[in-house]
C-alpha cells in the first residue's frame, strides 16, 4: 500500500511538471524562451564565432542570419512540428520564429520569440505543405472549436524549442577543431 | 519522346554528383474518413452529375484513405490506399468491377537528385486542376465540372527542376489518363510552370495531352490561389480541353474566394461556368454553379455544410416528376476527418 502511495504521488508530480513546461511571455505579452547561460571560461569572440557557426553552418538549412555585431546575432528560423500517431506520425505545421544571441566574456544568453504558426495540409501528392503563408501568433487565442488542438501545437512547438536549445548551448560549449583523417590502421597476418 | 527522354536523363546525370546528403524520416501515417448527408431538392440521387456524393437522402459513405510515405536519405515513397463509394467505383480506375476494390490514389517513389531537381515515377494525383479526389484537399464537398471531367491520375515519370522558391518547371511522359497501365504506349506528354509571383500568391500553368473520355486531346489548365490577406483567399481554376480531329472537349472557369469569419470558421463560394463543345451539328451542355460552403473545423474534424444551385439551359436535370428541369439544387452535410 505505500509503495502504491508512492508510484500515485510520483506519477502525479510527474505530471505536475509536464503541464508546468510551457513558454513564458515576455514585456510585450509574447511568448519568449529565454536563456543564459554561464560558460566555461570562454571570450565573447570565441562565444560569437561558435554562434555564428551555429546559425551558418549548423542550422543553415533552416535558420537565416539577419544581422551581427561584435557581440550579438539576429535570425530566423523555421522548424517543422511533427504528429505523432501511434508509433509512426507526419509533419503537421511549422512555427517561424526570431533567434537572439548576446554574447559576454564567459556569459551568454540566447531567446527566442516572435513565434508564428502556419498548419499544413496534405497535397495531391501526399506530401504535407503549407496551407498559408500568413503565420498565425503562437499567442493568439484560436477559439473554443481549436483549443485542444491549440494546446498541443503549443505543447509540441516548447518541446521542439527546448531541444534546439539545448543543441544550441552543447555547441557553444564545444570546441569544434577539425581533426584530421586518421589513418585506417591495417593488419598483415603474414608475419607474427 | 527519345529526345526528351535523354535530356531528362542528361540533366539528372550532370547535377547528381553535387548533392548534398538529406535527412532519414520516420515512417509517415496519415489519412481521412469522411461521410455525408445529402438531400436533392427534386429528390432524385445523382441529379447534379459532377463526382462523388452522388447518394439522396441518406446518411453515406466518402472513403477512407490511408497513406504510407518514407524518405532514406535522397530516396522516397508514397503508397495511398483508399476504400468505399468515393475511394473505390467514384473514383477512376476501379480495380475490380462492381466497385468491389481498393483504389490506389497514389504510387509512387521519387529521387532528390539535388536540393533542386527530382524526378518521379509511379502513379500520381493529376497535376491538372484546382479540386483533388481527397476531401481533404478541397474547400467544397461537392466537386467541379472541371474535376470531374478533367484526369483524376497519372502513371508516368516526370522530372521537376526548382528554378528557386519562386519558380519551378516540371515535364513528364505519361499513360493515358486515370489508367493503372498504358493502352498505347507510354504517350501523353505534359508539363507544369509554377511561379509564384509574391508571398502567398501561387499560379500552376499546365498541360497535358492523353484521352479523357471522349477521346485523346490535349488539355490546358490555369490553377492559381492567392491568400490576399490574413483572412481572404481567392482561388481560380480555368481549363480548355480540345479533343482531336475535332472530337469536342470543354472550357470552363472556377472561381473561389473564401473567407475566414471567425477562428476554425471559413466561409467559400465556388462559382463555375462549364462547355461542353459541339461536336458537329451537337450541341454541347452549358452549365453554370454557385456553391455556398462552410469549413468549421476543429482538431483534425471539418464540418462541411452547404448548398448548390446549378442551371443549364439544356435542361439535363430533373425535377420530382421525372420531367427534364433547367435547374437542380441540393443541400449536403459532410464531416471529413483528417488524421
Amino acid at each position: 500500500m505505500k509503495y502504491l502511495l508512492f508510484i500515485v504521488f510520483a506519477a502525479f508530480s510527474f505530471q505536475l511538471s509536464a503541464q508546468q513546461k510551457q513558454f513564458s511571455k515576455d514585456d510585450n505579452g509574447k511568448y519568449i524562451y529565454y536563456k543564459v547561460v554561464d560558460s566555461l571560461a570562454l571570450s565573447k569572440d570565441t562565444l560569437l564565432q561558435r554562434a555564428k557557426s551555429f546559425v551558418n553552418v549548423a542550422y543553415k538549412k533552416s535558420m537565416v542570419q539577419e544581422s551581427i555585431t561584435d557581440s550579438s546575432i539576429l535570425a530566423k528560423g523555421t522548424m517543422v512540428i511533427d504528429k505523432t500517431i501511434l508509433v509512426a506520425g507526419h509533419p503537421s505545421g511549422e512555427v517561424s520564429y526570431n533567434f537572439v544571441f548576446e554574447a559576454r566574456n564567459d556569459k551568454y544568453r540566447f531567446w527566442i520569440t516572435d513565434m508564428l504558426y502556419i498548419p499544413y495540409q496534405r497535397d495531391r501528392y501526399g506530401n504535407f505543405v503549407a496551407t498559408t503563408q500568413i503565420g498565425t501568433p503562437l499567442e493568439r487565442s484560436p477559439g473554443k472549436l481549436n483549443a485542444g488542438a491549440w494546446k498541443d501545437i503549443l505543447n509540441s512547438t516548447y518541446a521542439k524549442i527546448e531541444k534546439f536549445g539545448e543543441e544550441f548551448k552543447k555547441y557553444l560549449a564545444t570546441n569544434r577543431v577539425d581533426k584530421a583523417k586518421k589513418k585506417v590502421e591495417t593488419i598483415s597476418t603474414k608475419k607474427w | 519522346m527519345k529526345k526528351l527522354l535523354t535530356a531528362i536523363f542528361a540533366m539528372a546525370s550532370t547535377t547528381c554528383a553535387l548533392a548534398q546528403e538529406t535527412a532519414t524520416s520516420p515512417l509517415e501515417i496519415s489519412g481521412s474518413v469522411d461521410t455525408y448527408f445529402k438531400y436533392d431538392f427534386a429528390k432524385k440521387a445523382n441529379n447534379i452529375t459532377t463526382s462523388f456524393a452522388s447518394d439522396h437522402n441518406s446518411v453515406s459513405l466518402g472513403m477512407i484513405d490511408i497513406l504510407l510515405k518514407k524518405k532514406t536519405g535522397k530516396a522516397s515513397f508514397v503508397g495511398e490506399l483508399s476504400f468505399g463509394p468515393r475511394g473505390q467505383s467514384q473514383s477512376i480506375p476501379d480495380a475490380a468491377a462492381g466497385g468491389s476494390s481498393f483504389h490506389i490514389q497514389n504510387l509512387y517513389v521519387n529521387y532528390d537528385f539535388t536540393d533542386k531537381f527530382s524526378m518521379t515515377a509511379g502513379y500520381m494525383g493529376t497535376f491538372i486542376g484546382y479540386e483533388v479526389i481527397s476531401p481533404v484537399g478541397n474547400f467544397n464537398y461537392s466537386t467541379s465540372y472541371l474535376f470531374t471531367n478533367g484526369p483524376f491520375q497519372n502513371a508516368g515519370i516526370k522530372a521537376t527542376y526548382k528554378f528557386s522558391d519562386k519558380v519551378s518547371l516540371m515535364a513528364g511522359v505519361f499513360n493515358d489518363w486515370n489508367a493503372y497501365s498504358a493502352t498505347r504506349g507510354v504517350s501523353a506528354v505534359g508539363g507544369q510552370l509554377m511561379v509564384a509571383p509574391v508571398e502567398g500568391w501561387t499560379a500552376y500553368i499546365n498541360v497535358l495531352s492523353g484521352a479523357g473520355a471522349g477521346g485523346y486531346g490535349t488539355i490546358e489548365d490555369l490553377t492559381t490561389s492567392y491568400q490576399i490577406t490574413e483572412k481572404f483567399k481567392l482561388g481560380l481554376n480555368a481549363a480548355n480541353y480540345d479533343i482531336d480531329n475535332d472530337g469536342g472537349g470543354y472550357a470552363g472557369a472556377a472561381l473561389y474566394p473564401q473567407y475566414a469569419v471567425a477562428g476554425g470558421v471559413t466561409l467559400g463560394l465556388r462559382g463555375e461556368y462549364f462547355k461542353v463543345k459541339d461536336v458537329g451539328a451537337l450541341q454541347g451542355n452549358k452549365y453554370t454553379s454557385v456553391t455556398l460552403t462552410a469549413n468549421i473545423k476543429s482538431g483534425g474534424l471539418t464540418f462541411i455544410p452547404e448548398v448548390r444551385l446549378d442551371h443549364s439551359g439544356n435542361m439535363p436535370f430533373f425535377k420530382e416528376s421525372g420531367a427534364a428541369a433547367p435547374n437542380a439544387g441540393q443541400f449536403s452535410l459532410a464531416a471529413v476527418y483528417a488524421f
